[in-house]
């Protein structure tokens, strides 16, 4: 079995919105989930056509074109989905993320993971 | 439902390369509330669109051969024409400048074409194109008494080759057009 390619966090970010939003995944949407999965950054609708171009051409998503929409002044949306690959990296991605997780609990112990936890969530809603 | 200007809209579509501007277009419209907010959106995501069809599209060789031979055109141009401006401070690299501008002109030119969109006349209109932008920023560089302006028959010797050299570099390695395209 081939390795899977190693993955950026913005990537990681931008995998996970699109696995999260099903057949909705366009432009659009994506951008407003990593916006909030990246909180408190602010992220621009550039770099995330950027690094979609970028994980399409290493094989990670595919995209295809839908019917124009009024919504969108009469023009067709790309909707991206998740390929085997991506799939592939993002679970390893989402793996070491857990290690390092867990190594950090580990030092720091459960009261700071309870802290933090709060403070994302807070960050969430903001 | 608010919608953007149309002036807006056209100047966008106009800076957006035509592989993604259906796509740019109709996410910045779904993102309408402002005038200005239709702006900052565009001005945030169209030279990221630009670079990203630009990344897709460039062939590092291809433009490395194209910028060495727009280089030995205006070097045999001096050579031929006005050897001494070879040994003046900094000739070889005024020479070096028109390969610069070729080859900015052929990256745009690749991002901004058509998909699909294929004639057999396009490696001469690259040519053209590169070596037309040579030329005007030429005239600007001599207009402004710039110290890299080169002599105007230097820049219409070394630009006819340059333009030959870029059209035979584009008809031996035709632009492999089968690359995912459509940012966003």
């Amino acid at each position: 079995m081939t390795r899977a390619e190693s993955i950026g966090q913005f990537e990681q970010l931008v995998l996970t919105a699109i696995l999260t939003l099903y057949d909705e995944a366009y432009g659009v949407t994506i951008h407003g989930r990593v916006q909030e999965l990246s909180q408190p950054k602010s992220v621009s609708l550039g770099a995330v056509y950027v690094t979609l171009d970028r994980l399409e051409d290493k094989g990670l998503i595919s995209s295809w074109l839908t019917e124009p929409t009024a919504e969108r002044g009469g023009r067709a949306k790309r909707c991206y989905r998740l390929e085997a690959l991506g799939e592939r990296a993002l679970e390893e991605s989402a793996a070491t993320a857990k290690r390092v997780w867990d190594s950090i609990v580990a030092v720091w112990g459960r009261d700071w993971a309870k802290r933090f936890g709060k403070g994302a969530r807070q960050w969430g809603r903001a | 439902m608010p919608a953007p200007p149309r002036i807006l809209e056209r100047i966008v579509g106009l800076l957006t390369p035509p592989a993604s501007r259906e796509v740019v277009l109709g996410d910045v419209y779904q993102r309408y509330r402002s005038p200005l907010h239709y702006i900052s959106d565009a001005w945030y995501a169209v030279p990221c669109v630009v670079y990203s069809c630009i990344r897709r599209t460039a062939d590092a060789g291809v433009l490395l051969m194209d910028a060495m031979l727009v280089y030995a055109s205006f070097l045999a141009a001096a050579w031929q024409l006005d050897r001494q401006l070879l040994y003046g401070k900094y000739g070889l690299v005024k020479l070096a400048v028109p390969s610069l501008l070729a080859v900015i002109a052929l990256m745009l030119s690749d991002a901004y074409a058509t998909p699909g969109k294929r004639s057999a006349f396009r490696p001469l209109m690259q040519g053209v194109l590169g070596i037309g932008l040579v030329c005007f920023a030429q005239s600007a560089f001599a207009a402004a008494r710039f110290p890299f302006a080169l002599p105007w028959w230097i820049v219409a010797a070394g630009g006819a080759a340059g333009v030959v050299s870029i059209a035979a570099i584009g008809m031996l390695f035709p632009k492999d057009d089968h690359r995912p395209r459509g940012a966003g």
